[in-house]
């Protein structure tokens, strides 16, 4: 494996639920290299968006720690994880959660916007984003007049026009049908080839396996194994 | 950035109309309701001051102190002097008039030459018969005089329309006035009544006599003499400044009994008033300020909650927004303070909206006026019963400071929610949707 990007460390969360403390992750050690293409598996509740969470500086571990590029993100504030976010990170969303008002062109615009860039600047990055996804027909186009798969699609282009260093998916298929999620998770990897971006997403869904590089299973906040598609696979 | 949230605050209906129209309404109702208040109160103390006080007065103590009386014997000589000093030791934009408040018995004769009606009246003498006279214009007498002319002779007389009317007199008739003289002394002269006044003050057309300075002079022995100067303010004038001037009138008096004019009596001691003084006006003045202070603060307060209902709607409504940008790294303050921006806005363009309403009500209701009829005679202030709105910068500032200030005080407090707001919870609210 190349470069290492995200390294997490014996990583627990601890939730407390009235008197009771819930354990959803479990002593997670975890390397995720540069480029990566992995996805997280395994039941519902088994700690997969919770991991997911603590990876996007979006939520702390209780213990353990979660590394990026070297960099400890518990020595970070709010003000600096929220720019580890806005630089490096792209999200994407099962409910894609695109804003109704504005056009496909203005949603993927939108990170850009909200890192400071000028829309003159950036207006051919965008449209070129908006095509590599297949949605140059929809650019004006509103995201109520999109379907399921094309709204996966801006969701796409959204969160690598800012060319960052990692994309996190929560259950990017959960809403499309197989149809749909088939191509969704090719444009993917194509895109995760093209630009270098690592890609982690958790999924329910067994049959996308054959698209993933490598696949960690969780299960009760365990990983109770990590797959690599060359064939070696670790059990734990 | 604030280009493209605002791009979508507009496509927005429900986030942009509903806080825009609030904060129109809110504006144009305070814009209207100052116009409609400062009319009313700036009319009053207008017609007070033409009328009665003057914006200043310089009047002898010891007539001041026994004003109902009329005493005219403690009424001030050498009017050029004074005026000199008048002139000098006011402000350069005060204009001085002298004036003779009077008091006298009526009496119309019938054509016997029999007393058919008498009647106490209070009156007031002043300039009405020099050409470049300013009280006729001040008084707006010209347009006021309703039957007759004005008087261009002497011991013609101008009487208030209700009184004529509850003394059946009519223009031509020849009255006598009874009273006392500058020396004690009774005296009788007859004025022939050449002109009948609608004053639009219910208190004055009941009561109001008006003769010229001189014939007043002459009726009363008073050669030379006046009881009261009036000084005038350019309207645009402050209030306060009519304190600051009085004050240091006050202070320089002192230095002018030092040597006073010789022909006037030793304990002639002048005082200058300023229209506070006059009557209860000042406290009616803080009393106005009072209650304009209290719409406006009560209509602010009205709209900030409704603003702030409204931001917290937009709010759910814009929760998936809000979230996305959190995730994406946008820093809480950041968030709320383009909000806040998003209120400036909406609040600016609502004032600018409620300002053209409420304004165009305003002027609508300066230029044509509402006629109140009576329901003011009762209360004795000199308020016109047509009543007027007045449309002024400050009643605009008014309307709009707490237009905006609302704007953005309700998306602050419903932008509270977002501060607390933690990321931790972003991609499961997310994932609802
Ligand atoms: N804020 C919280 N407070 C308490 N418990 C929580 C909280 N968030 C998650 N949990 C619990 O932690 C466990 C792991 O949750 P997580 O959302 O990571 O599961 P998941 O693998 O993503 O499940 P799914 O496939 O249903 O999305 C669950 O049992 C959940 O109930
Ligand atoms: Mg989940």
């Amino acid at each position: 494996m190349s470069e290492t990007l995200i390294t997490l460390e014996r990583v627990s969360k601890v939730y407390q639920v009235g008197e009771e403390n819930f354990t959803a992750l479990n002593g997670v050690s975890l390397e995720v290299g540069k480029g990566a293409f992995m996805s997280f598996v395994g039941p519902s509740g088994s700690g997969k968006t919770t991991l997911l969470n603590l990876i996007g500086g979006l939520d702390r571990p209780t213990s353990g720690s979660v590394l990026f590029q070297g960099a400890n993100l518990e020595n970070m504030s709010r003000e600096q994880l929220a720019a580890y976010r806005r630089d490096n990170i792209g999200f994407i969303f099962q409910t894609y959660n695109l804003l109704p008002v504005y056009s496909v062109y203005e949603n993927v615009l939108f990170p850009l916007i909200l890192n400071g860039l000028k829309e003159s600047q950036v207006r051919e990055r965008v449209e070129n984003m908006v095509v590599k996804v297949g949605l140059k027909d929809q650019i004006n186009k509103k995201p109520a007049q999109l379907s399921g798969g094309q709204c996966q699609r801006v969701a796409i282009a959204r969160a690598l026009v800012k060319d960052p260093l990692l994309i996190l998916a929560d259950e990017p298929t959960a809403n499309l049908d197989s149809e749909n999620s088939y191509q969704v998770l090719e444009l993917m990897r194509e895109l995760n080839h093209e630009y270098k971006a690592a890609v982690i997403f958790s999924t329910h869904d067994e049959k996308v396996t054959r698209y993933i590089r490598r696949e960690v299973r969780l299960e009760d906040g365990k990983v109770s194994w990590d797959k690599h598609r060359n064939g070696s696979e670790i059990e734990t | 950035m604030i280009g493209f949230l605002f791009r979508g605050l507009l496509r927005d209906k429900s986030r942009f109309l509903f806080p825009f129209s609030v904060v129109t309404i809110g504006v144009a109702l305070v814009v209207a309701l100052v116009g409609f208040m400062e009319g009313v109160f700036m009319g009053m103390i207008d017609m007070t001051a033409n009328l009665d006080s003057g914006h200043l007065r310089l009047v002898n103590k010891a007539f001041y102190d026994e004003e109902h009386l009329r005493p005219l014997d403690r009424s001030l000589a050498s009017q050029q002097e004074t005026r000199d000093w008048l002139t000098k030791h006011s402000a350069p934009d005060v204009d001085w008039s002298p004036r003779i408040r009077w008091g006298a018995i009526l009496d119309v004769p019938d054509e016997q030459g029999e007393t058919r009606s008498q009647t106490p009246v209070v009156g007031m003498a002043m300039d009405l018969q020099s050409p470049d006279s300013k009280e006729v214009q001040r008084l707006r007498l010209k347009s006021s005089v309703v039957e007759g002319s004005l008087p261009d002779k002497f011991n013609e007389m101008l009487m208030g329309i209700q009184l004529a009317e509850v003394l059946e007199v009519s223009v031509g008739q020849t009255v006598t006035l009874m009273g006392q003289s500058f020396d004690g002394g009774l005296v009788a002269d007859n004025y022939q009544v050449v002109g009948l006044v609608r004053f639009g003050v219910t208190a004055m057309d009941k009561k109001m006599v008006l003769i010229d300075l001189a014939s007043a002079q002459n009726t009363f022995y008073m050669e030379d003499m006046v009881t009261d100067w009036l000084g005038y303010f350019p309207p645009s004038a402050d209030f306060d400044r009519y304190e600051e001037v009085k004050a240091s009138m006050n202070t320089a008096l002192v230095d002018w009994m030092q040597s006073p004019p010789k022909d006037w009596a030793k304990d002639d001691f002048p005082i200058v008033l300023s229209i506070r003084d006059h009557l209860n006006i000042g406290a009616i003045m803080d009393k106005f300020m009072t209650i304009k202070g209290f719409v406006v603060g009560i209509f602010t307060f009205l709209m900030i909650l409704v603003l702030w209902n409204a931001g917290i709607l937009s709010g759910i409504h814009r929760y998936g927004e809000m979230g996305l940008r959190l995730a994406f790294g946008e820093p809480h303050w950041k968030l709320v303070m383009t909000l806040a921006i998003e209120g400036v806005l909406i609040g600016n363009l609502g004032s600018l909206a409620g300002s053209l309403f409420g304004g165009a009500f305003a002027w609508t209701l300066q230029e044509v006026g509402l006629n109140m009829g009576d329901s003011f005679a009762q209360t004795g202030l000199m308020v016109n019963d047509v009543v007027r709105a007045r449309v002024t910068l400050g009643g605009f500032i008014q309307g709009i400071v707490p237009g905006i200030f609302a704007s953005v005080a309700g998306t602050l407090v419903a932008s509270m929610a977002i501060f607390q707001r933690s990321e931790a919870n972003l991609f499961r609210e997310l994932e609802a949707g």
